[in-house]
């Protein structure tokens, strides 16, 4: 019992995850809206696995998306004609979380080495990098990218494809947030999450204290990553069907995950979803009013919560229910 | 033929190299004084980029003259975001200070588009060219190429027989010492962000006889990242290792840029920027602390 309710914030995770499913599924007119804030919610949680955590910011993140979606598109476009038919979904999965496995380990073994600001150079690049190597080189038809909406509804059928793009897509994704959900409440709970608290309040001192702190810094870089890839398999690869190295490599994403898991609180379990829930929804109203000043808006947004709230959304209620019967659920 | 070509593209990876030397000045200044690594470095490259091609198509002003009006507006952009932001997160975390001067390179860049839109510009400054027989430099280039040295020679002497300059070293050295000393250290601060970020985007300006026509928006990322491989390479808290790092730079960009248009079925532009984020892995994994600096 005792062991059972170490885990029992993961219950506001799955009632939040299950309204959205719920509210989705009841009105298919706003399907779109909660299969996008259902992406936020699992960016968010990916990518403060590891942000949260450690202290560290990957500026390159979004790279880990890119892959991922190439892993996805890969399988479709090389082994449609295979007679797979859904298992080519799998194995895009399982390819995504391949390539961005490597691409993390490659990444991490130069930029898990340094620390603060040198981490932050090393990765910033990351994903400028792999599309220029991408584009460079011409690996997957380079620049041209892949379209592979054909291919797919001949290996699955036209009926399948249409519903493999405009719902099971999103599922996935809502599969994939509950993933980083849980293995992020995981970690906090055991070894792992203590280590990388220890190493973010004082890096020198866990180390002193004998923390192997480049172990545990990898396995957050690549559940984060191979999170991310997921992400990239589903959400847009196998929604979009098609590929294009410059926009998977973009920027933007790495952008919104930082200002969902700031504006949420970075290093809680329930920030991501909060700050996904605040930054989707001010997002899909701009897009109405104020239509391409999103991020004119959320940048200095940033800023502001840096300065004045660090702690975030979560942070800040964290510290009203001290004491409460709430606090076993809030983290 | 190919040596022709090869000796070629490298006198003008050196003249290229010595005005990415110059852009990335403003990064090691602010790195070396604030110990805060500028992240939106490329944005503000951006902005000097636009500020020269405003002033040459509405005024027709030629693009060294736009140099001192890049230099007030980038010192008072960096007052400004200063005293707004950087100042107040010195003490915490290094990442609350990354956070920032990231927002900031994105604040820029929505303004611009705002501004701007989105759309590729250029302008063309129409000037004659150096015919050296192997390879034919036009004089605008070349002027971009003084004007780095220029400025470089500038900051070594401010930094090396003013009083202010001194100051500012004595800060690098040691702020406790300095602030002993009745040094205000607070203003070498705001003075120094103020300084690193005027010379970037002076360095836009001179950057822009570079590219013809690829003035947008969100140019700035790959030059955050050419800012980061030079930097590193000669020690990322030095302005003059800075100097010498964007010439090395200059001579493998286009080094590899010649010898990747050798092999069939690359594309050698793509493969040049490749090469440059792996060069800043590579420095970064045997020396992060530069490789041009003696021990």
């Amino acid at each position: 019992m005792r062991q059972l309710q170490k885990f029992s914030p993961i219950l506001p995770v799955i009632l939040a995850y299950g309204v959205l499913l719920g509210i989705g599924l009841a009105y298919p007119g706003k399907w779109q809206l909660i299969a996008q804030l259902a992406f936020y919610c699992a960016l968010g949680q990916a990518f403060n696995l590891f942000m949260g955590m450690t202290g560290y910011v990957d500026f390159g993140y979004v790279a880990f998306v890119g892959v991922g979606t190439y892993g996805m598109a890969v399988s479709i476009y090389y082994l449609y004609d295979k007679g797979l038919g859904l298992g080519l979904v799998l194995i895009g999965l399982v390819l995504a979380a391949v390539f961005s496995t490597g691409l993390s380990l490659a990444v991490g073994a130069v930029a898990l080495r340094l620390r603060g600001a040198y981490f932050a150079i090393a990765t910033i690049g990351v994903n400028e990098g792999f599309r220029y190597l991408v584009e460079g080189a011409r690996i997957w038809n380079g620049a041209d990218g892949m379209i592979f909406s054909r291919h797919l509804r001949k290996a699955v059928g036209r009926e399948t494809a249409m519903a493999l793009s405009t719902q099971w897509a999103d599922i996935v994704v809502f599969g994939v947030a509950v993933l980083a959900a849980v293995l992020t409440l995981v970690y906090m709970r055991n070894k792992v999450g203590y280590a990388l608290t220890a190493l973010r309040e004082d890096e020198d001192a866990a180390k002193v204290m004998g923390i192997n702190v480049t172990k545990y810094k990898i396995i957050a870089f690549i559940t984060s990553a191979v999170l991310a890839g997921l992400l990239g398999a589903s959400a847009w690869a196998l929604k979009l069907t098609y590929v294009y190295p410059e926009d998977v490599f973009q920027i933007h994403y790495t952008v919104e995950a930082i200002i969902i898991v700031l504006l949420g609180g970075a290093g809680t379990l329930l920030g991501p979803i909060v700050g996904a829930l605040i930054y989707g929804f001010s997002k899909y109203f701009l897009a109405i009013v104020l239509p391409g000043f999103q991020l004119l808006i959320f940048a200095p947004v940033i800023i502001v919560i840096i300065v004045l709230f660090p702690e975030g959304t979560v942070g800040i209620f964290k510290k009203k229910i001290r004491g409460t019967a709430l606090e076993k659920f809030i983290i | 033929m190919i040596f022709e070509q090869l000796s070629g593209n490298l006198l003008q990876g050196v003249v290229l190299g010595g005005v990415y030397g110059m852009a990335t000045m403003g990064l090691s200044l602010i790195f070396g004084v604030l110990k805060v690594v500028n992240v939106g470095h490329g944005a503000f490259i951006m902005v000097g980029a636009y500020v020269a091609l405003i002033l040459f198509q509405t005024l027709g002003i030629a693009p060294p003259l736009a140099v001192p009006v890049a230099l007030i507006l980038g010192m008072a952009l960096g007052m400004l975001f200063y005293y707004t932001s950087i100042k107040k997160l010195l003490k915490g975390p290094e990442l609350a200070s990354l956070l920032a001067t990231f927002s900031i390179g994105v604040i820029l860049e929505e303004v611009c588009k705002q501004l701007f839109t989105s759309e590729a510009r250029g302008y063309h400054w129409d000037l004659d060219k150096l015919d050296l027989g192997f390879t034919v430099l036009p004089y605008s280039k070349l002027i971009a190429f003084g004007g780095s040295i220029l400025v470089g020679l500038l900051l070594y002497l401010w930094f090396h027989k003013t009083r202010a300059g001194m100051a500012m070293r004595s800060v690098v050295e040691d702020d406790e010492g300095a602030r002993v000393c009745g040094i205000n250290v607070d203003w070498e601060y705001a003075l120094s962000f103020s300084i690193g970020i005027g010379l970037t985007v002076v360095s836009g300006v001179l950057l822009t006889m570079f590219i013809p026509v690829g003035i947008n928006p969100y140019m700035g990322g790959g030059y955050t990242l050419k800012a980061f491989v030079i930097a590193v390479l000669g020690g990322l808290a030095s302005p003059y290792g800075a100097f010498f790092g964007g010439l090395v730079f200059g001579l493998i960009e286009n080094g590899s840029y010649t010898l990747f248009a050798q092999i069939p079925g690359l594309e050698p532009f793509a493969m040049t920027r490749f090469f440059s984020f792996v060069m800043l892995l590579v420095i970064l994994l045997i020396r992060p602390t530069g490789l041009l600096r003696g021990k």
